[in-house]
């Protein structure tokens, strides 16, 4: 492994479009054998960060380490050992997925090609391997783009929003395989909009808005700075639920625009006060979780000043009383750019 | 149909990709590989192959002859009259048309596709990708180029190998015209490939394939149309379109070949300054994010 111990190691990388910053002083840093989810809003700089790291983007000001060493040290090697896509995994229409991959395996030289069927049945695509590209749905793209991000026996992954267009069943079991390769070896960068997804499978995040580093650390960590969870919640009779939430501690209530509640609570203290709701001979005709802690944290750390509904840490759709109080995180708790991603084996094992 | 995810192996313990082939050469191998999928592609190589057939056929049944035409007046009487004919009537537009289609459009096809990010996350460098591609649309041109010479010539012996009269009214022996017949077809490379690095660049600057492969057609026009002005010999020598005549002082007795050599020249930085421009503009371009 390199000096640093970092597979990737970013620091201070700026990029500009014309007027607009895409990268604003990012570091980055990831250790060897992780899932990093890479979080943010659209326009965060995401598929820009991502971008760099393939070198299809060159930055302004910084450097970027992959492996340990920058792109002008290591020259046509800068990739090697590194595979994966940025956006919607793009093919030639006109041959077939064997064909595309054959090309790709070619470009990299050496005995990838053998791999190439053994690929296709790992993806579910050994029965249209001879079907033109032009033919295959987003989701069946993606696909290939794994397969052909696996031809290159990656030990970096990167992956921008692999699941999009993917079929739950597909969903599933790419997580399962990214859990798997990671257990191998493998460090995998995530990138995803879906917190539910970075929530069981990364092991650390980074969180970026307007091109700037809004969080950076292990995903236990972040758990426990992170906010209440938001709860949807629907009785017999709301409004003496709302006035039971005021007399609980810890609990947080207010009337949703759509009927029922919404409530800020911990586990424990929203196991406390549904019993208490029961003994009150109020029913509970519905719960279910509405923003995670990690989702209300997102939202936190992403929430524009002049956008108050995010910045509330609640959905836009959720509440409206001026009970429901700001997210109990401060900004200022959060770590700003914190160091490497390198969570603790613990967590590394939960995930 | 599912991700077989339990039979995903631990693919760190299989190492980095082995050996890395020879660089620019792989990219071109592949590029014609690819080319080879192509239908338009094929579609000029089996024209290639018709087009002088029909030609041949079409001039026979013809009572008149195409008299304003270099060697137009003899497709009656000699059949090397007709690679000549075919060359000198289509030489200045079709020939661009032809390395156009694929010059113009190997670099933006990836920016249609999408796929310059797929590739260039692979083992091989800007550099290698560059030369590999410039490469095949030079292969691609060069393999019309002698393909067209071949069926030509076979062509025109098919009609008939009496001797023709040269551009200088001399008589031709049938063993000498095969000769001038083969090296004024080759004399078209150097303007064929001059077009095919301008093709290439404007596909890469411009990012489409309608630029890519309209623009030096009608280029090609253009610089026709100029032609009939009367302009300086400097501006004569400027014009891409110029070297593709230099082959009518090779029929002539004795034979000059100063325009021959002028239009190396004129190939020549064509062919530099427009490579140059093409890969300076690639080799910073950004690709994908807010490309």
């Amino acid at each position: 492994m390199t000096e640093s111990g970092l597979v990737v190691d970013a620091r201070g990388v700026t990029k500009w479009f014309g007027e607009t910053t895409a990268l604003d002083g990012v570091d980055f840093a990831v250790t060897p054998g992780v899932v990093h989810g890479l979080l943010g809003p659209n326009g965060a700089g995401k598929t820009t960060l991502l971008s760099a790291l393939f070198g299809l983007v060159l930055p302004d000001e910084g450097t970027l380490r992959l492996f340990g060493r920058t792109r002008a040290e290591a020259g046509p090697t800068w990739l090697d050992g590194v595979g994966g896509f940025v956006e919607t995994p793009r093919f030639y229409p006109y041959l077939n997925g064997r064909r595309n991959l054959a090309v790709l395996a070619g470009l990299d030289g050496g005995g990838a090609d053998t791999l190439i069927d053994e690929a296709l049945e790992r993806v579910g695509l050994a029965g249209t391997g001879r079907q033109k590209v032009r033919g295959y749905s987003l989701g069946m793209r993606q696909r290939l783009g794994l397969a052909a991000a696996m031809l290159r026996r990656p030990r970096l992954l990167i992956l921008d929003e692999p699941t999009n267009g993917m079929d739950p069943a597909g969903i599933r079991d790419l997580r399962a395989a990214l859990r798997r390769v990671a257990r191998d070896g493998v460090t995998v960068i995530l990138s995803s909009h879906d917190m539910a997804q970075v929530e069981e499978i990364c092991d650390s995040v980074t969180v970026l808005h307007h091109g700037k580093v809004a969080y950076a650390g292990r995903l236990d960590v972040m758990r426990a700075d992170a906010p209440d969870p938001v709860w949807r919640l629907r009785t017999s009779d709301d409004a003496a639920a709302l006035a039971a939430a005021r007399k609980q501690a810890g609990v947080k209530a207010a009337e949703h625009d759509e009927g029922g509640l919404v409530v800020h609570a911990v586990q424990d203290r929203m196991d406390e006060f549904v019993l208490h709701l029961g003994r009150d001979a109020i029913a509970v005709r519905g719960l279910e979780l509405d923003v995670t802690p990690l989702e209300a944290l997102f939202f936190q750390l992403t929430a524009d000043a002049a956008d108050p509904e995010t910045a509330s840490s609640v959905p836009a759709s959720s509440a409206s009383a001026s009970s429901v109080p700001a997210s109990s995180v401060p900004a200022s708790s959060v770590p700003a750019s914190p160091a490497p991603a390198s969570p603790a084996p613990a967590a590394k094992e939960s995930a | 149909m599912t991700l077989a995810a339990d039979r995903w192996p631990g693919y760190a313990e299989l190492g980095a990709p082995a050996g890395k082939g020879s660089g620019a050469l792989v990219v071109w191998r592949l590029e014609l590989a690819k080319l080879s999928g192509l239908l338009r592609v094929r579609a000029i190589i089996f024209l290639c192959l018709i087009v002088p057939f029909l030609a041949v056929a079409g001039l026979n049944v013809q009572s008149s002859t195409p008299g304003d035409t270099p060697f137009g007046q003899w497709v009656h009487s000699s059949g090397f009259a007709i690679p000549m004919v075919v060359l000198g009537f289509g030489g200045q537009w079709i020939l661009p048309v032809l390395t156009a289609i694929v010059a113009g459009d190997i670099f933006s096809s990836e920016d249609h596709f999408g796929t310059w990010k797929t590739i260039l996350t692979r083992s091989r460098s800007r550099g290698q990708l560059f030369a590999g591609k410039f490469l095949a649309a030079v292969t691609f041109a060069l393999a019309c180029m002698l393909l067209l010479t071949v069926t030509d010539l076979i062509a025109g012996l098919v009609a008939g190998t009496q001797p023709v009269v040269g551009l200088g009214g001399q008589l031709v022996p049938a063993g000498h015209a095969t000769e001038l017949v083969i090296v004024s077809w080759l004399a078209e490379i150097p303007p064929v490939l001059g077009f095919t690095a301008l093709a290439l660049m404007l596909s890469v600057i411009s990012r489409s394939s309608v630029v890519g492969i309209g623009a030096p057609v009608l280029l090609a026009l253009v610089f026709q149309v100029v032609t009939l002005i009367s302009l300086p010999v400097w501006g004569q020598l400027a014009l891409l379109s110029t070297p593709f005549m230099t082959w009518h002082g090779f029929w002539v007795q004795p034979p000059f070949y100063g325009p021959f050599e002028q239009g190396l020249v004129t190939c020549a930085v064509y062919f530099v300054v427009c490579g140059s421009v093409a890969w300076l503009v690639f080799r910073r371009r950004t690709i994908g994010a807010a490309a």
